[in-house]
Order: C-alpha cells, then structure tokens, then sequence
C-alpha cells in the first residue's frame, strides 16, 4: 500500500472522528447549560479551552465570549483548522482522493453530509435547530463507521481508518474529563449545591460520548468524578476509553508491517495509564496527566510518520 | 433494412453502415436482420437505459471551469459503428506499420539522424520543434520503442477510403471510454451480442500491462509497473484509475516516487521503499521531472530522467517522443515507412501541402478556399482556417500569414467525415465520426479491436471533441458470415 493513500485514509478517518465529537462538544455543552441552577455561572468559553484554542479565539474574536462567538469558532469557522466544518472539509478532500480503494457509498455519504451542512449551517446559531442538527450530523458519522466496518474488507486500507479513528478518539475522551475538571476547579460552592452540581455535569459528559449507559451498567452508585475517570481512562472494555482505543490500536499494528516501535509505544502507554494514581478532580495534578497522555498520543501520531507516511528513505 | 431507416438520407457522404435505402454494408447486415423490426421508440429505450448504465457505473469525465471541477456523465449514442473484420485486419497492418516508421524516426532523431542526412525530411522539421528533447540525445531503448502507446484518428472521406488525420504519441487518452462503452453495449443488445460474432475487446488492460513489462530494463522477472497520473484534478483522471485497476498496477502521484542517489526510482509503500521498474506516466514531458523540465512542475519526480538516462527505469512514452507528434512530422509518416522499412504505406495519410515547399505553396495560395489550413506548432484547433467557411477577409490574412511564415502552416483539404446512424430526438440520423484505435508497441505490437468512435451529435457538425458537443458509440469489428 502506497504510504501516501496509507496516510489520506487515517486522516480521512480522524476527521469524521473528529466532527463527530465535535458535535458531540457542541451539543453537550448546550444541554448542560439548561440544566445547570440559574445560581451557578456558566461560561461558554469552556469550548475554547478543551480544544485548546485560547490563542486563535483570542486573535480572531477579540476575545469576547458570547455564545455565538463560541459556537462559530468551534462549529463554522473555516479559517479555524479545528472547527466541525473545516474538519468536515478535510474529510471530503481525503475521501475524494481515495475513492479509487474505499466503497463507492463512502464518498457518496461524505459528500451528502458535506453538502447538508454547508447548506444548513445557519441553523447552528438556533438553539433548537442546532441541537437537531448536531443529532443529524453524529448519526451520519455513526453511519460512514458502520458502513466502511459492514462494506470494506479488513485489509490494511480499513486498519488505518480504524488507528485514524482510535487516536483521535482517544485524545478526545481525555479532553472531555479535562472539560470536566475545569468546570469542577473553576466553581466554588456550597456542599449540597456542589454535589448536585457535580452529578449533572458527569452525567452530560458521560452522554455527550454516548458512555452514560455503559458507565451506569459498570457501577451503580451515584456518579463520581472519580470512577468517571477510571471508566474513560482505565476500562479495557467500553469502545471510548483510552485503554480501549491503545489496545486496539495494538492488536492492529500487530497486522501491519514494521510496526514494533508502535506496539513498544502503545503498551508502554497503556501500562503507565493503566497504572497512574487516583488524582483529584479539579486539581492542576488531573490536568497535567491529562496533557501528558495528549502529547503521547501526538508523540505515536509522528510514529506512524516514521514508520509508514514518510519513513526516512533507504533502499 | 430497418424500418426506422426508411427515410434515412446518406446525403452523398460514405455512410458506415448503409450503402442506399435498399442495401446495408456487410459488417451492418446482421445488426439490421436482428433489429430490422425494432421501431424507433425501442431506440429510445436503448439510448435511455445506456444512459442509466453510464450514470449507475459512475463513467464521467471532467470538465474545467471556476466553479471547480465538474465529474460530467460521458455521453454515448447507442446506435454502434460496425467495421468489418477483414477490412479492420488491414487497418491494424498498416497502424502497426506506422507506429514502427515512427519509433525508428524518433531513434534516429535522437542518434544518428540518417534520414536528415539522406535529405528526406529537413532537419530544421526537428530542431525548431518544441517538443524536441536534447535531453533525449543518444539514448537507446529496448526494442527500439519510445511511443509505445499510440492513439491514431482515423477519418474516411466521401468514397469510404481511410486516412489517418493525426498520430497522438504523447499521452494518448480514451482507450477506457472504449471499454466502458462496450460494457454498457452488452447490457442494452444483449441478444445481439449472443447472435453476431463481434470481437472482444477487454483484452487492452492485460495486453497493455504485457507490453509495459516488456519494457523493464533489467531484473525482469516480476516488474514492478506503476501507473503516473497527475492526480485528480487531470480530466483523465478516470481512465489513469480505470487502467491501474485494470492492471492491478499501483495508481502513483509525483510525490509518491522519489530517485535516490543509486539513480533508481523508488514509490514509498507502508512496508518500505520499493524499486519501480516501469512507469505508464499519464503527465506530460514538461512536468515529469522538474531538475529536467519545469522546475516549478510539482507534479513530477526530481531525477526520473537521470535514473531513465542510467537505464533503470523505463518510462512509456518515452521522454522526447512528442517530437513525432507535430503536423509537419505527420507530413513525412509516408516516407519514413519507405525510408525505414523499405515498404510502401498500407494507409495513406490525408493529403497534406506544406507551405514551405513552393509547389505546394502555389498550390495552397491557389485553393485556399477549398482547404483547410492549420498552424504547423499549435494543437487543440487554435489558429484554423476552414477555407469553405472562410470570409474573403479571413482569407486575405491567412494569405498574408503564410507567405510571410511558409514553415508554419500546412493545408489539407477539407474532409467529408463518413457518418453512421445515430438516435437523434425523432428518428436514426446519420451523424459525422472519426475513430481512434490504440495501437501498442513494446517487445510485440498490438492494436485494439475497433477503437474509440466519436461521433459530433449536433447535425451537420464535424466536431467529435467530447468537451464540444462530441459524444461517442461503440465499435463493432464484426466477423461477417462469408468469412468463417
């Protein structure tokens, strides 16, 4: 497989993945800002933060942090290289330049996503029809996945949508408890009101990647910040767990070529977190970690460079 | 005959399939007997069901404009060009015949220049061609062969005798379009096809790959063969990711290959480097390999020419050979087949006056409103003078222009393009077609069976270009009863 194709498909996948979530950012921080008590301040930069885009909000948006500046720079903001529609946008491009090996439907389906969202994306400063059209646009993603997993052979083209799909995934779930750490420092309250306000928040982060159930069905109890963070971070088993994504990003690098330094870097990973020390919510300690695992999975994201993208030439 | 052809005019031009109202040509007559009772709004439903074949198969081509680039559906007529078999064996004789005149021409321009020196073409015909590569100068390559692939337009006048208009050696396209079209034929007249015996046509892709190999310059006993392509936005992209998959070859941009300094050319694969042996490139020579030709191409390879050069890599076509592919060249096709091969030419070429000859010359300025007149150096139809259509100003210009630049222009006379019957909105009417067959060349030579026939779908028109008007039809090289 030329290494060219090889990397138009993994970005290809970790920019569905990516308008997925963001989607999924979008409509939970929404959600949450309906049900939060009128006492407690809620802040909608909280979206610039988790996609670390202090800098850029602040040159392009004199820093004023309305809702709708918000929600333009994460949503529609083309010149913002991680906004939901430029990400879609890259998507289409890899999608389009790789037709010739993925399902006829995939590019068919992208393009329809692509062409209903450039046309819609009005609707993303309604309230109403934003939440209608973020429900839209992660069910459309869910089903590209679905499609490629039931249509494709599981050949080395789908093993790097599937290792796209993983690291993206996996950055994202530990941006999510980093949101939640944040909200967690930032309020001070009262006891009672604080313990009412920890469950609604956990309890939308957990929706907003489709975890609440999963998490409910593993333990039992009132939800805590805490388990909440084992559960994402440490559970082998639910699909948007960090350890999960590691492990399977694993056992699929074990299929491809050359792959040693990815595994050695995947499991050492995977053991560190595995391992790590119950930290508390809200501390800078949590935030520090969860910075860390982000630079590792960007440091295996320069590996698959090294070793399949653009591999140092020698004959 | 066909019923629908009761009123079928062929207008005193050589019809492909119908002599008059009361005969039909040989390589027609089993068409007409299986369809003779087929009323016109069957046609229809031919034409509309080819059409849903193309649209459903996703066959398109693509058009250029500011609002990008537009995949547009390939417009096809579902009425077939049929040829006799017999006929089309000495038309694949005399293209064969052809493309070796022309690969010795472009050896000997690069080397030894003997036909210069014997005074059959002058050498000013080369050194003032822009697509002359000094780079090219004393190579040799295995077989002799630098066109391998040649795409040449066949054209016939009112008498029904074939010529051949031009010789593309460059990247000739359009060979897909002519498998797709005979894919989308076996769905619409399936019957037909069990009923007549019409030659296949899919072995191009296998017979395309085993001419590539046999290019490899050494270590060949599995080449490995790329397909080049520029990449999406080229309009042929489709037939660059046809043949590749065809040929299970390996569909390869400019940045997907690199030269190291051992000088042999490399495509980046997941597993590692690995060495290409053959290269089917679909850019052209000025964007293939910047330290050569432009150096802003990014389209190319930096030292594809100096691992060609070093002869580890075979590049098909050949790097210079366009030298070949230019008007005044074309004139010289006839003497280079007697020069070469000491034979004389099995298809003629349409009569061509250059304008730097004095005779012809004469000729030229005394016709001039009978002739067609194009510039020697420019190609996509810039620059025309149609003599026939021409106002007495238009006229008065050219006239000007060729005495004051003979070597740049040379004259034909204006061609009566046979025609065929194609589905127009009320009835079959006869519509005006050339035909390219693609001819191979490597360590053996082949030609396809029929070729591309495109045919200009407006009346009267002579146009055949896809991008103006131009649609195109399936080709029937047909095995006749009288010949089995």
């Amino acid at each position: 497989m030329l290494s060219r194709v090889a990397e138009r498909v993994y970005w290809l996948a970790r920019y569905i993945e990516r308008v997925e979530n963001t989607a999924r950012l979008a409509k939970v921080h929404s959600q949450l800002m309906f049900d939060l008590p009128k006492s407690i301040p809620f802040s909608w930069y909280g979206l610039v933060q988790i996609t670390s885009n202090e800098e850029y909000f602040k040159e392009t948006y004199a820093d004023i942090r309305t809702e709708q500046n918000c929600m333009a720079m994460l949503l529609t903001d083309r010149d913002n290289a991680a906004s939901l529609f430029t990400s879609l946008w890259w998507a289409r491009e890899n999608i389009r330049t790789t037709r010739d090996i993925l399902p006829r439907e995939a590019w068919v389906h992208i393009n329809e996503l692509y062409l209903m969202v450039k046309e819609q994306q009005q609707d993303f400063n309604d309230r109403t029809k934003r939440n209608a059209l973020l429900s839209k646009i992660i069910r459309s993603c869910q089903a590209f996945n679905g499609m490629l997993s039931g249509t494709m052979s599981h050949n080395d083209t789908y093993r790097f949508l599937k290792l796209g799909m993983l690291i993206e995934r996996a950055d994202m779930t530990t941006r999510l408890i980093d949101e939640g750490g944040l909200y967690v420092s930032q309020q001070a309250f009262e006891n009672e009101e604080e313990a009412h306000f920890h469950s609604i928040l956990w309890a939308h982060l957990l929706r907003s990647i489709s975890a609440y159930f999963m998490y409910r069905l593993e333990y039992q109890t009132e939800i805590s910040g805490q388990e909440v963070l084992q559960f994402l971070t440490q559970d082998q088993a639910f699909a948007r767990s960090v350890s999960y994504c590691l492990n399977e990003m694993d056992s699929l690098a074990k299929q491809l070529p050359n792959a040693n330094a990815l595994q050695a870097a995947t499991h050492s990973l995977l053991a560190k977190i595995q391992a790590s020390h119950t930290l508390d919510i809200g501390s800078e300690q949590l935030h520090e970690h969860l910075d860390w695992i982000q630079g590792e999975l960007s440091a295996i994201n320069e590996l698959l460079y090294d070793i399949w993208f653009n591999p140092k030439q020698v004959a | 005959m066909l019923k629908t052809l009761d009123n079928y005019s062929v207008n005193g031009f050589f019809d492909e399939a119908i002599i008059d109202s009361n005969h039909s040509r040989p390589a027609a007559k089993p068409l007409f007997s299986q369809l003779k009772d087929t009323p016109f709004n069957s046609f229809q439903e031919m034409q509309k069901s080819a059409e849903m074949a193309i649209a459903q198969m996703g066959i398109s081509f693509t058009v250029y404009s500011d609002k990008g680039n537009i995949d547009r559906l390939w417009p096809f007529d579902a009425f077939p060009r049929t040829i006799e078999a017999e006929e089309w064996n000495s038309i694949t004789k005399g293209l064969k015949q052809r493309l070796q005149a022309l690969n010795r021409f472009i050896e000997d321009v690069y080397n030894e220049q003997e036909i210069f020196k014997a005074g059959i073409v002058p050498l000013e015909v080369i050194t003032s061609s822009k697509d002359f590569r000094p780079e090219c100068i004393g190579m040799k390559l295995k077989h002799n062969s630098w066109a391998n692939i040649c795409g040449s337009d066949l054209v016939r006048d009112a008498e029904g005798k074939v010529y051949v208009l031009e010789d593309n050696l460059r990247v000739p396209s359009g060979v897909s379009y002519m498998l797709e079209n005979r894919a989308v034929m076996k769905q619409v007249m399936p019957e037909v096809f069990r009923d007549m015996n019409i030659l296949p046509v899919d072995q191009y892709p296998l017979q395309l790959l085993s001419m590539l190999r046999s290019l490899c310059p050494q270590n060949c006993d599995n080449p490995e063969v790329v397909v080049l392509t520029p990449g999406i936005y080229n309009s042929a992209y489709y037939e660059h990711a046809y043949l590749a998959h065809e040929m299970g070859a390996e569909l390869v941009e400019g940045s997907d290959l690199v030269v190291l300094e051992d000088d042999c050319v490399y495509m980046r694969n997941i597993e590692g480097l690995k060495q290409v042996d053959v290269i089917y490139r679909r850019i052209d020579d000025a964007f293939m390999d910047p330290e050569v030709f432009r150096a802003d191409s990014a389209l190319g390879v930096p030292g594809l020419i100096r691992a060609w050069k070093a002869g580890n890599v075979a590049i098909a076509n050949a790097p210079g050979c366009g030298v070949a592919d230019d008007k005044v060249v074309y004139a010289y096709v006839p003497e280079m087949i007697r020069f070469y091969l000491d034979e004389e030419p099995l298809i003629d070429n349409v009569p061509t006056y250059l304008c730097d000859r004095e005779e012809d010359r004469n000729y030229v300025l005394d016709h001039l409103n009978e002739l067609v007149v194009k510039p020697a150096n420019e190609s996509g139809g810039y620059g025309l003078l149609i003599g026939p259509r021409a106002s007495e100003e238009e006229l008065a210009e050219f006239r000007a222009l060729i005495l004051d630049n003979p070597r740049n222009y040379i004259a034909q006379p204006t061609l009566n393009l046979s025609t065929v019957p194609t589905v127009c909105e009320e009835t079959l009417e006869p519509r005006h077609v050339d035909l390219r067959p693609f001819i191979l060349q490597g360590e053996k030579s082949y030609v396809t069976a029929g070729g591309l026939t495109r045919v200009a779908l407006t009346k009267g028109s002579l146009v055949v270009n896809s991008s103006q008007g131009g649609g195109s039809k399936d080709t029937w090289i047909v095995v006749t009863e009288e010949n089995t």
